[in-house]
C-alpha cells in the first residue's frame, strides 16, 4: 500500500542542505515531504565543512539545527540510507517506490551510544573524512549525524562458519582479534582477546587451540595458527602499562579459593563487575597449576606474573600461603564475604600401586614439576624414565632433560595413537632426544644401597575399549624384562584435594570432585561456587577459565538478588560443506600456515629458555591475513557489537524493505561529487604526500576531523606555515571537466584565510588563472585575504610538482605570467581545488530527467523556469543543478520549493 | 625591446596552423612552467602563444628554434591548444617567407635532405650499403614486410647496429620482409619540425610513390619519428600504410615464439622513452615488456619516465643544432641514468641514440654506461 497524497506531497531526492532547505519550507506550507537521503544521515556535503563562506561560520553549527529541524519536523519524514528506486505517473501524481537499505541495526532501539563500535574489529577508511580517517564496519557517519543512528557496513557473506568462536569454551572473538592483528592493530586485538580471557598470553603459549581443530581454513589448506597468534599480540602490548578500566564498587565481597585459571578468570571477572575480590592461594606463588605444573620452557613465569598482576592492579588481593582449611577455614571465609568461589584445581598425585614405589628416586610427576618451578632445580639421575602418556609426563621428561638426565625415556602402557598428550608436544620429546617406550609399564623397582637402581617393566597388548573408550591395555604373560634405571617420575595423572570443604558439608563426586549445579556453578552450600579441574577434574587451561567466568556472572547474579542469567545455548562448531570448500578453494589460493621459528634444539635442552620465538609483526600480519573470516570486505559478523549492545538492537537478519509513497512534486538535489585527481599527473596527487585536495583540507581543519581540527601535513604531521593552492585543477580544462566549478576561488580564499586563524602566520599562495570573485562582497572579501591572513595570488597555473626528498616539501613550478619568468616555490602543503561533479546520475535515470553535456540537470527554459528539469512536475536545485556555492544552493532550494508549492496548487 | 608590427600575413599562417585551439589558450602559463628548456634555461611558450595570439611574434628571436617538439606541454595543456603545430608554423613564416635568419644549422641540414634524401649528406646510392655483407632481400611486390631502417641507421656508423640487429632478428624468426635501399629518402619529420613544409611535402610525396609503387602494406620502421610521420602524417597527402614500431613487432615475435632467447643478459638497463613513442602516440609498455622479456636483465626507471618522461633534445631539428653545454637534455638524462648505477641506457629511436651517444663523450662517466637500442638488446640475447 503507498502512502501520502498526490496533491499534498512532496518527494525531495537528496539530504544535503537544497533538498534540507526544500524540505523545510515544503513542511512549513502545510506539505507532506518525503526526504530520502542515500547516505545513513542527512547534512550532505556542508556537513564535511569546517566553515561556510561567505560569513566563515562554523558549517556544522550552521547545518546541525536545519538538520534537527528537519528530522522533527511534523510535516517531513526522513528516508535516511533510502534511495528511490522507481518513479511512475506525472505531475500530481507521481508514485515513487522507495528501497530503505537494511542497517542491520533496529534504528527504533539503537540509543547511538558507541558501545557496538568500540568493539568492531573492521577497520575501514571513514569516506566522510575522505578516506584520511578511519571508521569501524558499524558506524555512524559523524558525531552529529541525524538521525544518529549505527549501520553495519555488511557488503559480503563470511565465508567462513567462525568455527573457532564455537569451540573454544570462553568464546573468544577469535575471528575479531585476527582482524585486528591482520589491520596492524595489535593492543586491541589483546584488548578485545582479554574481553573474554583474562590469560592471553598464557593461552597463547599452552591453550590446547580447540579452536585450531575445528578452524574452517583448514579444510581448504591448514588451520590458522590461533594461538600462536594470540600470543604474538600478548607479546605486543606492554601488559604492565595497559589502561585500567572504569570499575563501579559495589561494595560486596567475594572470597576465591585457589589463583590457578579458573579463581583468577573468577576474580578478573568480578573484580571488573566492582566486587571486592580475595583470593586464597596455598602456595607461595599465585597461578596455581600455570605457576607450579606447566615448566618455564613452555610458559615463563614472567608471563604469567605479568597477566597477574594486572588482574591484581583490578583491584583483587591475592594472599599467598595461606592454605584454606589450614590458615584459615572456610567457615570464617564465609562471614566475611558474600560468596565464595572454590577453584583450586586437582593438585595430588596419582600412584602407581608397584613394589618399590616408595623408594627414594621414585617421584611423582606434579610434585617433580612443582618442586622445579618453585625452586628452579630438582635432583634426577643419568637414567630417567617418565611413566605415563599425558601432557604432565612429556612435560616431566623435558624438564628432566634439561636437568641434565642423560637418557630419558617415556614409558607408556598403550600405543602411540592413544598418548593424551598433544602430537606437537610429542614431536618435541622426540627432536629433544627423548625415547618413547610403547606397550611397557612397570611392574616392580628394585634398589641398590636404598636408592632406586632397576626397574621391572613389562610389555602390554590392546584389548577392548575400556570405560575411557581407549583400547584397555592388557599384560603380556612373560614378558618381563628388567632396566637400570635411576630416577622413575610417574606421572599418571591428577586428582583434586578437597577434605577441607567438608567442613561446610559440601558434598563430593566418589572421585574426589566438588559436585555442582552446571546451571548456577553452585554448590549445595548457599552462597559456595566452585569450577574447573576441582569440578570436573584435569581439564585443560582455557576450560578452566570459562568456568570459573560462568561462576563469576552467576555469583554476580547472587550478590545482586536476580535469577541466574539463562547461558545461550551452546552452539556446535560448523564445518563448510564440500561444495563450500570448492568455492572458497576456487576464490582463495591456497596459502600454507606460517610456522613460528623455534629455538634449535642443540641449544634449547640446555636451559628453561623458552622454545617456541615469536612471531615478527609481519609473520603475524600475513598469518592473520589467511583468515577467511578476514578475507572479506566490510563486516566479518564476528557479533562483537551485538554482544555489546545493551539496547540489543543488533538485527543481522535484517532485509531491506520497500515504501510506496504517492506525490504531486519531486525535488532533485543529489549534490556533488568530486572529481579525481590523480589522472593529473603532473600534480602528484596520491604520489606526494603533502599534495591534498581541498575536501581533504576540509576535514583536517574541521574539529570533528581526523586531526580534530589541528591542519597537520600528511608526511609528518607537522603544521605547515607555508601553503599553497591551486585553482581550476580538472576545472575548465578540455581533458578533465570544461566548465568552471564556480566555488574554488572562494573556498580557497575561505581555507587560507582559515588557516591562518587557525595558526596565525601561516602564509598562503594561491595559484590562479581567473579570479572569479562574481558575488557581493567577494572582491572585498579577498582583499581582506590579501591585507589581513597574509595571503598572496599568482596568476599562474603550475607545470608541475616535485618534491624535496629529505622533508617531503612540495616544490611547485610555474612560469610567472607576469614577468615570464619560470620560478620554483617550494612550500610545506599543497591542496589542489579539485573539480566538482554533479551526482546526479542514477537519479536522473529513475526520474526519466535529462542531463546536460556535463552531467547537470538540462533546464529547457533557463530564464522563466530556471529550476524546472525538462520532465513536468520535477524541479532541480543545488550542484545537481549547476555549479554553486552553499547560499545559492539554498536560495535556489527555496525557489524550487516554491515553485512545487505553485504547481500542486494548480499552476503550471 | 624593438617595435613589433602585427603581420596579416603572418598572423593568418601561425592562425590557421594553431586553429581554433590557439584562440582558447587562457594564458596559464602552465605550458612554460612543464617545458623542459626551463630546466636548463628560461622559455617561456605561454609568451609566444601569446605573440602568435596577437600577430606580434618577435622572429629575430632563438625561442623560436628552441623548442624539441616534445609533446610535454601539449598533452597538459588544459585548452587543447596544438602548441607543436604553432611552433611549426612560426618556423615555416622564417624559413618560406623569410622574414628572419634560419639558422646556419638548420639552413644546411635541411638543403642536404633535400639534395641528397638525408639529413648526414650521404649518397643516396650508398642508402643500402649498410646492409650489404647481410642476408637481405630488396623489397618485391608481395614481400610481408617492408623494414625502413631511417636516415641515421643506415649511414650513421655508430647507429647502423640498429638496422644490423633488426636484420638479424628478423631472419632469426624468418620473417619475409625487404629493404627499399636506394628507392626511399629521408620521412621528413624533422625538416617539417624545423619549418620547411616545402621539402617535407616533396619526401612524403616521393616516399608514398615508392612505397605505393612497390605495393608496401606493412613498414617495420626504428624510429619513432618515422612511425609518426607515415603513420599520423603521410595519410594526410594520400599515404596509408600499417606502420609498426620495432618494439611493437619485437614483442610480437616474443609473444609468438618466433625467436627464444638463448643467453641471459645480466645487465641493469635503464629505459629512456622517446618523446616520438611515448607522448606522441602512447607506447610505454611495449618496450619495457621487450627487455623484461630478456632472461637476466634488470630493468629499472629513470625519476622521470613514461608520460613525465625527459626529452634527449634532438627532435625538432634541434640534432642538427649545437645546444650549449649546460643546456643538453641529453647530459641530464644520461647523468640520471649513470647515477641510478644502470650498466645500459635502453633507447628505441635513433635520434636519442645519436643525442646520448654525443652525451658520453662530454658527461662526466659518461663511458661507464653503454648506449643500445632495445633491437640490439634482443638480438644480443637469441
Amino acid at each position: 500500500m503507498s502512502r501520502g497524497n498526490g496533491h499534498k506531497s512532496v518527494l525531495v531526492i537528496g539530504g544535503g542542505i537544497a533538498g534540507i532547505q526544500a524540505s523545510l519550507d515544503l513542511a512549513n506550507m502545510g506539505l507532506q515531504v518525503y526526504l530520502v537521503e542515500k547516505s545513513p544521515s542527512i547534512g550532505g556535503r556542508m556537513a564535511q565543512l569546517d566553515k561556510t563562506f561567505p560569513t566563515n561560520d562554523c558549517a556544522m553549527c550552521i547545518l546541525a539545527p536545519k538538520m534537527i529541524e528537519a528530522s522533527s519536523h511534523a510535516n517531513i519524514e526522513l528516508y535516511t540510507y533510502s534511495e528511490a528506486e522507481e518513479v511512475s505517473g506525472e505531475v500530481g501524481n507521481f508514485r515513487v517506490k522507495i528501497r530503505k537499505r537494511s542497517p542491520f541495526v533496529d534504528w527504533s532501539k539503537c540509543t547511538g551510544c558507541g558501545l557496538c563500535e568500540e568493539g568492531c574489529p573492521v577497520i575501514l577508511p571513514n569516506e566522510f573524512d575522505q578516506g584520511l580517517g578511519k571508521r569501524k564496519a558499524i558506524f555512524v557517519l559523524f558525531p552529529q549525524a541525524v538521525p544518529k543512528k549505527y549501520v553495519i557496513d555488511k557488503r559480503e557473506e563470511r565465508p567462513c562458519k567462525a568455527a573457532c568462536k564455537d569451540a573454544c569454551p570462553a568464546h573468544t572473538n577469535v575471528l575479531g582479534y585476527i582482524k585486528l592483528i591482520a589491520e596492524g592493530e595489535f593492543e586491541e586485538a589483546y584488548k578485545l582477546i582479554r574481553d573474554t580471557n583474562p590469560l592471553p598470553a598464557v593461552c597463547g603459549r599452552i591453550c590446547y587451540a580447540p579452536c585450531e581443530e575445528v578452524c574452517n581454513r583448514g579444510q581448504l589448506d591448514e588451520p590458522m595458527a590461533i594461538r600462536d597468534l594470540k600470543r604474538f599480540a600478548a607479546d605486543h602490548v606492554n601488559i604492565e602499562e595497559l589502561e585500567l578500566p572504569t570499575i563501579t564498587k559495589t561494595g560486596k565481597k567475594v572470597a576465591i579459593v585457589g589463583s590457578g585459571p579458573a579463581g583468577l578468570a573468577a576474580a578478573n571477572d568480578l573484580a571488573i563487575k566492582g566486587y571486592g575480590v580475595t583470593v586464597f592461594e596455598a602456595l607461595p606463588e599465585p597461578g596455581g597449576m600455570l605457576r607450579v605444573g606447566i615448566p618455564e620452557y613452555r610458559l615463563p613465569k614472567e608471563v604469567l606474573r605479568k597477566e597477574i598482576g594486572y588482574i591484581q592492579k583490578l583491584g583483587v588481593e591475592i594472599r599467598t600461603g595461606v592454605r584454606v582449611g589450614k590458615d584459615i577455614t572456610l567457615e570464617e571465609i564465609r562471614k566475611e564475604y558474600g560468596a565464595i568461589f572454590i577453584g583450586t584445581g586437582a593438585h595430588g598425585g596419582m600412584r602407581l600401586g608397584v613394589e618399590g614405589e616408595d623408594l627414594s628416586g621414585v617421584m611423582e610427576g606434579i610434585s617433580f614439576l612443582r618442586v622445579v618451578n618453585l625452586r628452579g632445580k630438582a635432583e634426577v639421575g643419568k637414567r630417567t624414565a617418565v611413566i605415563g602418556g599425558g601432557n604432565t609426563a612429556v612435560d616431566c621428561a623435558r624438564t628432566a632433560k634439561r636437568l641434565g638426565a642423560e637418557e630419558v625415556r617415556i614409558v607408556y602402557r598403550r600405543s602411540r595413537a592413544e598418548m593424551p598428550a598433544s602430537a606437537e608436544e610429542v614431536a618435541a620429546v622426540e627432536e629433544e632426544g627423548i625415547g618413547i617406550e610403547l606397550l611397557t609399564t612397570p611392574t616392580r623397582f628394585f634398589s641398590e644401597n636404598g636408592r632406586l637402581a632397576r626397574m621391572e617393566c613389562i610389555r602390554m597388548k590392546l584389548g577392548e575399549p575400556d570405560a575411557s573408550g581407549r583400547p584397555r591395555p592388557i599384560p603380556i604373560e612373560g614378558s618381563e624384562f628388567t632396566t637400570p634405571v635411576d630416577t622413575v617420575i610417574a606421572a599418571l595423572g591428577q586428582v583434586p584435594e578437597t577434605e577441607f570443604v567438608t567442613e561446610l558439608g559440601i558434598s563430593l563426586s566418589p572421585r574426589g570432585t566438588i559436585g555442582i549445579d552446571p546451571k548456577t556453578r553452585a554448590t549445595n552450600i548457599e552462597g559456595v561456587f566452585a569450577g574447573g579441574d576441582v569440578v570436573t577434574g584435569p581439564a585443560f587451561v582455557i576450560d578452566a577459565i570459562a568456568a570459573g567466568q560462568k561462576a563469576a556472572r552467576s555469583i554476580d547474579c547472587y550478590l545482586k538478588r536476580e535469577p541466574v542469567a539463562v547461558e545461550e545455548e551452546e552452539r556446535v562448531p560448523e564445518k563448510l560443506s564440500e561444495e563450500e570448500v570448492a568455492d572458497r578453494q576456487k576464490r582463495y589460493p591456497s596459502q600454507k600456515r606460517v610456522k613460528m621459528r623455534e629455538e634449535p634444539t642443540q641449544e634449547r635442552v640446555k636451559d628453561f629458555r623458552e622454545v617456541s620465538l615469536a612471531y615478527t609483526p609481519e609473520e603475524a600480519i600475513e598469518e592473520a591475513s589467511r583468515c577467511l573470516a578476514g578475507l572479506i570486505e566490510g563486516c566479518i559478523e564476528c557479533h562483537e557489537c551485538e554482544k555489546r549492545c545493551e539496547a540489543k538492537a543488533l538485527v543481522y537478519t535484517m532485509q531491506d524493505e520497500h515504501v510506496e509513497v504517492d506525490v504531486g512534486a519531486i525535488i532533485l538535489a543529489t549534490g556533488l561529487d568530486l572529481y579525481d585527481v590523480s589522472p593529473l599527473t603532473e600534480y602528484g596527487y596520491g604520489k606526494i604526500k603533502n599534495v591534498i585536495t581541498a575536501l581533504e583540507y576540509e576535514r583536517l581543519t574541521a574539529a570533528s576531523g581526523p586531526t580534530f581540527g589541528e591542519l597537520r601535513r600528511p608526511s609528518d604531521e607537522k603544521i605547515p606555515e607555508n601553503i599553497a593552492f591551486i585553482q581550476c585543477v580538472g576545472s575548465r580544462d578540455f581533458r578533465h571537466k570544461t566548465y568552471c566549478s564556480a566555488v574554488c576561488c572562494m573556498h580557497a580564499t575561505k581555507e587560507a584565510m582559515l588557516a591562518y586563524e587557525h595558526h596565525p602566520g601561516t602564509k598562503s599562495t594561491i595559484f590562479y588563472i581567473d579570479m572569479r570573485a562574481v558575488g557581493k562582497g567577494f572582491q572585498e572579501y579577498i582583499a581582506r585575504a590579501q591585507e589581513e591572513y597574509n595571503v598572496t595570488y599568482i596568476r599562474s597555473r603550475p607545470g608541475k610538482i616535485e618534491v624535496t626528498p629529505e622533508n617531503d616539501n612540495p616544490i611547485i613550478w610555474y612560469e610567472d605570467t607576469t614577468t615570464s619568468e619560470t620560478k620554483k616555490f617550494e612550500t610545506e602543503l599543497v591542496i589542489l581545488c579539485q573539480a566538482m561533479i554533479p551526482r546526479n546520475e542514477e537519479a536522473a535515470k529513475i526520474l526519466g530527467v535529462s542531463l546536460d553535456d556535463c552531467g547537470f540537470v538540462e533546464i529547457p527554459d533557463k530564464i522563466f523556469h530556471p529550476l524546472d528539469t525538462a520532465r513536468s512536475g520535477i524541479f532541480a536545485c543545488g550542484y545537481a543543478h549547476s555549479p554553486r556555492d552553499i547560499p545559492d544552493s539554498v536560495t535556489q532550494a527555496s525557489g524550487a520549493a516554491a515553485r512545487v508549492a505553485e504547481v500542486l496548487a494548480g499552476g503550471s | 625591446m624593438m617595435a613589433l608590427i602585427p603581420s596579416k600575413e603572418v598572423v593568418d599562417v601561425v592562425l590557421e596552423a594553431g586553429g581554433e585551439p590557439l584562440k582558447l589558450c587562457y594564458q596559464c602559463g602552465l605550458c612554460t612552467a612543464t617545458c623542459p628548456w626551463n630546466l636548463v634555461r628560461s622559455f617561456s611558450i605561454r609568451g609566444m602563444v601569446h605573440q602568435s595570439q596577437l600577430g606580434l611574434v618577435d622572429f629575430e628571436s632563438e625561442d623560436i628554434w628552441l623548442c624539441a617538439t616534445c609533446n610535454t606541454c601539449v598533452k597538459r595543456c588544459p585548452r587543447g591548444v596544438e602548441i607543436i603545430d604553432i611552433m611549426r608554423a612560426l618556423r615555416k613564416v622564417i624559413v618560406e617567407m623569410g622574414v628572419a635568419k634560419v639558422p646556419d644549422a638548420l639552413r644546411l641540414s635541411a638543403k642536404n635532405v633535400s639534395v641528397t634524401g638525408n639529413p648526414l649528406a650521404e649518397l643516396q646510392e650508398k642508402r643500402a650499403d649498410w646492409a650489404k655483407d647481410l642476408d637481405v632481400k630488396p623489397f618485391i611486390e608481395g614481400t610481408e614486410l617492408l623494414y625502413f631502417p631511417c636516415c641515421y641507421p643506415a649511414y650513421e656508423p655508430k647507429e647502423k647496429g640498429i638496422a644490423r640487429a633488426t636484420v638479424g632478428i628478423l631472419n632469426e624468426a624468418r620473417v619475409d620482409f625487404g629493404i627499399l635501399g636506394v628507392k626511399e629518402s629521408c620521412c621528413g619529420d624533422l625538416v617539417r619540425k624545423s619549418g620547411n613544409e616545402t621539402i617535407f611535402r616533396r619526401l612524403a610525396e616521393s616516399n608514398i610513390k615508392a612505397f605505393t609503387e612497390n605495393g608496401v602494406k606493412r613498414i617495420l620502421v626504428s624510429s619513432p619519428h618515422c612511425y609518426n610521420t607515415f603513420k599520423n602524417e603521410y595519410p594526410d597527402f594520400g599515404g596509408n600504410f600499417e606502420v609498426i614500431h620495432s618494439t611493437q613487432y619485437l614483442l610480437e615475435l616474443v609473444k609468438e615464439h618466433r625467436i627464444e632467447f638463448a643467453k641471459e643478459l645480466n645487465k641493469r638497463v635503464v629505459y629512456s622513452d622517446p618523446c616520438y613513442l611515448g607522448r606522441h602516440n602512447d607506447i610505454y609498455d611495449e618496450p619495457r615488456e621487450v627487455l623484461q622479456s630478456i632472461p637476466g636483465l634488470e630493468l629499472v626507471e629513470l625519476p622521470d619516465f613514461r608520460e613525465e618522461a625527459l626529452c634527449c633534445g634532438g627532435g625538432g631539428g634541434r640534432i642538427w643544432m649545437e645546444t650549449k653545454k649546460g643546456e643538453r637534455f641529453c647530459d641530464l638524462r644520461l647523468e640520471q641514468a649513470i647515477e641510478l648505477g644502470a650498466e645500459v641506457l635502453a633507447v628505441a629511436c635513433p635520434i636519442c641514440m645519436c643525442m646520448f651517444k654525443d652525451s658520453q663523450l662530454t658527461v662526466d662517466k659518461g663511458e661507464s654506461i653503454e648506449v643500445k637500442d632495445v633491437t640490439e638488446l634482443v638480438h644480443e640475447a637469441i
